[in-house]
């Protein structure tokens, strides 16, 4: 019975040529699943074309940028960068323990393993801002719950990244340092982390640019940084300040982006 | 220089495959032993039970009168060296790094890990280059080398470990004819010279012929010859390999039944 | 103190290696007074966050189920529209700042500028931006989420149609096709399947993001995060975290097991 079914099959595909293109079926579902999304949220999309011209008008607010108080965003943006440099730092120390840990084939124990994964995947999940707003207040308004909330995000990505890289490393290497009766440790600091030392840095600097990003909106939940004032700024309508603070904040972003790739692409 | 008892060993994978079938072996101090076989014959499940890579199923193994289990397996590596097919070093590392990981087994502290060594180990590990002459290639990155000058490189690392046996499974591989020369000339040298015993396993049977002291033939996990180089005539390489082509006929066959 | 030294020609730690690592010390002492760390502070500190963590330790406040479930579904789907969106802009947007598609390299040049000012502030500063200008609600949202993306996306694409070799380009060329014709068949249909793998990348981030837009005001849980932090209500709090986590992770998984399909060539694209 299933076999005479299967022929059957066999040869309604032979008289077609080739299976069926479910394209068109595909983008019909996923317009009709964005429609009703539009619907669900309230969105309304001939207010958003009226408000073209309005939008013109509000973003010339910004055209006079108000450097008056630059001494103090630029301090600011200094407490930005440190928090984001010690939080690179942080999430380099967690995720270097936690990464050897969590390749496969380095891994001392499948249990230690999986536990090792389960806590990098927590750690990533969470947003940094999320984290941010439950260390102020644990401990306190300030930079450091920036810090912290920053080094346990990036340590989770950090540590996925990691283990990944130490996971492609010929199994081999890894062997022939086991052979020589090399311990756990020094088989990870012989045969892993040398392996990999440029994705190592590759990642790091990648981190730390994605960080001073992050650590620049810290401050909207008073986790330090730049992002408080742009807050106050903008709820005091003060576009002109916040024009400021924004090319501020781009200037340093685009320079530490280009300092980056240029250290990443001498490492290759 | 350590003698090799092996008795009753087999071995069985996961996926069911018998890859030992209840060998016995003793092998006699400082001599150079080769194994030779098919590929699947066993040869290297059986090398690697030495050093400790793989646990048998069944039977024991013992190296100088020590047992290899869990319990001994770090003195086991201490002095049983490995030296690989596809030389394992890590490429990013200098030579000398990489000779120096011999002497890891012998430093427990946490200076090892941040890469500090006394300077004996240097002086061993400069030794065993010499040895190996490789000593103008000290700083040079190992990926840097040729295939030759590698495999000699996972030699000296096995002498800095000051082993009692060195294990070699396929050494000469994934290497050119002249290069394969070298080496199993530097590992016949090492034998005589400092009484270490050699066991390794090898393709060609004429590199068999030449250097070993004793050849070892195996199929489907177990010994089918056991004799020196003169025993081991051509009608004997024939039978040695004749099994291989009859499964691949097999297998032939197995697959056309089921197509 | 001679006897123990590093495997290089002087003994020595490497160089570059020493002078990243005492540069880095450097930099951390001279910043700690800048963000507030201190000996008394790393000592004292575990207190109050030990206590913290005693709060979270409650059960959960059930009857919120409800507005939590509405609230989660609100973040999906403006990542899911945010992104669709930054899709259908990406790909013209994308074409235009490929060098070898692009119509005229000033036209590139200036593309090109235009993204890397898109990916350059975090979705949260956009969403500022657009509350004080279109109000409260999603729409603020979806419309920072989807420039941030286009910033993103547009260069990638504009990256893999550059990468796709001059031959395909020929080829369609060759046989007397327009600009937009060789786009279309010599370069889409051989950068999709990298395409995808990124899309599931974006809708990733998007997903993290369009959770901490409420803070703001822009729409999504975040609001909800906020709101229950100031009242103290920990039963609250506990429930959002765990389902971001939930959903992120379920996201994750999902996304991780397509890609690998993907590179694999299981799923086929287009056809």
């Amino acid at each position: 019975m299933v076999k005479s079914m299967l022929s059957a099959n066999h040869a309604m595909a032979g008289l077609e040529g080739r299976p069926r293109n479910l394209f068109p079926v595909w983008l019909s579902l996923i317009l009709i699943v964005l429609w009703r999304i539009t619907v669900d949220l309230d969105i309304d999309f001939s207010t958003l074309a009226y408000g073209v011209s309005d939008m013109g008008e509000y973003f010339s607010r910004y055209r006079t940028p108000d450097f008056s108080r630059i001494s103090t965003y630029l301090e600011l943006i200094l407490q930005t960068l440190a928090t984001a440099f010690w939080g690179t730092v942080f999430a380099l120390i967690v995720s270097v323990v936690l990464a050897p840990l969590a390749a496969r084939n380095l891994s001392p124990h499948p249990l230690i393993y999986r536990l090792s994964r389960e806590m990098l995947n927590f750690m990533r999940a969470m947003p940094d801002l999320l984290l941010a707003l439950l260390f102020v207040a644990a401990i306190g308004l300030g930079p450091l719950a920036g810090i912290i909330a920053l080094s346990i995000h990036t340590a989770g990505f950090l540590g996925k990244f990691f283990a990944e890289s130490l996971e492609r490393v010929d199994g081999g290497v890894y062997e022939a340092l086991e052979a020589v009766g090399a311990g756990f440790l020094q088989t990870v600091m012989f045969a892993g982390w040398p392996s990999i030392n440029r994705e190592f840095v590759g990642y790091t600097l990648y981190i730390m640019d994605r960080n001073v990003r992050a650590a620049s909106v810290l401050g909207l939940v008073g986790a330090g940084g730049i992002g408080l004032e742009l807050n106050e700024a903008l709820a005091l309508f003060r576009y002109d300040r916040a024009s400021a603070i924004m090319i501020l904040i781009i200037t340093v972003i685009i320079v530490i982006d280009h300092l980056s790739s240029y250290l990443r692409k001498k490492l290759n | 220089m350590a003698s090799i008892k092996i008795n009753s060993l087999a071995k069985t994978y996961d996926n069911g495959f018998q890859a030992l079938q209840c060998l016995s072996l003793d092998i006699d101090p400082g001599s150079f032993t080769v194994i030779l076989g098919p590929s699947g014959a066993g040869k290297s499940t059986l090398l690697r039970t030495i050093n400790g890579l793989e646990t048998a199923t069944s039977g024991t193994v013992c190296v100088s009168n020590l047992q290899v289990n869990k319990q001994n397996l770090k003195s086991i590596r201490e002095h049983v060296a490995m030296v690989f097919q596809q030389f394992n070093l890590v490429s990013r590392l200098s030579v000398m790094t990489n000779v120096l990981t011999g002497r890891l087994a012998k430093r427990h502290s946490l200076l090892s890990l941040l890469y500090l060594f006394p300077k004996e180990d240097y002086a061993i590990a400069l030794k065993a280059l010499e040895r190996v002459g490789l000593e103008e290639k000290v700083w040079h990155r190992a990926d840097k080398l040729s295939g030759g000058q590698q495999q000699r490189v996972g030699i000296a690392r096995a002498l800095a470990q000051e082993p009692l046996a060195i294990i070699a499974d396929e050494p000469v591989a994934s290497l050119d004819p002249r290069s394969s020369k070298e080496v199993l000339t530097l590992l016949r040298d090492i034998c005589r010279e400092m009484n270490i015993t050699v066991v390794a396993s090898l393709h060609q049977v004429d590199f068999a012929r030449e250097y070993a002291d004793r050849i070892i033939g195996m199929n489907a996990g177990r010994i089918v010859f056991d004799g020196p180089p003169s025993a081991f005539t051509s009608s004997q390489e024939i039978s040695l390999y004749q099994h291989e082509t009859m499964e691949v006929k097999e297998d032939a066959k197995m697959a056309l039944a089921y197509a | 103190m001679q006897k123990w030294h590093w495997p290089t020609p002087n003994g020595l730690p490497p160089f570059h290696i020493s002078i990243v690592v005492i540069c880095s010390i450097l930099l951390l002492a001279l910043s700690a007074s800048m963000v507030e760390i201190s000996y008394n502070r790393i000592v004292n500190g575990w207190r109050p966050m030990v206590d913290f963590l005693g709060h979270l330790l409650v059960t959960p406040d059930w009857s919120y189920l409800g507005q939590l479930g509405a609230k989660m579904l609100e973040t999906v789907e403006m990542t899911v529209l945010a992104t669709a969106i930054a899709t259908i802009v990406s790909v013209p947007v994308g074409i235009l700042a490929a060098e070898n598609a692009s119509p005229h390299p000033f036209v590139y040049r200036i593309m090109r500028e235009v993204l890397s000012f898109a990916r350059a502030l975090p979705e949260l500063v956009w969403a500022l931006v657009f509350v004080s200008a279109v109000g409260l609600g999603p729409l603020p949202g979806v419309m920072a989420l989807a420039f941030v993306t286009v910033g993103f996306m547009a260069k990638f694409i504009a990256e893999s149609i550059e990468v796709v070799g001059k031959g395909a380009v020929e080829g369609i060329q060759s046989t007397g096709g327009g600009r937009l014709q060789t786009i279309m068949f010599a370069i889409m249909p051989q950068a999709l399947p990298d395409f995808a793998g990124t899309l599931l990348y974006i809708l990733d981030h998007n997903l993290r993001a369009a959770a901490i837009l409420g803070l703001v005001g822009a729409g999504g849980i975040g609001y909800d995060m906020v709101i229950s932090m100031r009242m103290f209500e920990y039963d609250r709090i506990i429930m959002i975290a765990i389902s971001i986590y939930l959903i992120v992770t379920l996201l994750d998984r999902l996304s991780d097991k397509l890609r690998k399909r993907i590179i694999h060539g299981k799923v086929n694209v287009i056809r």
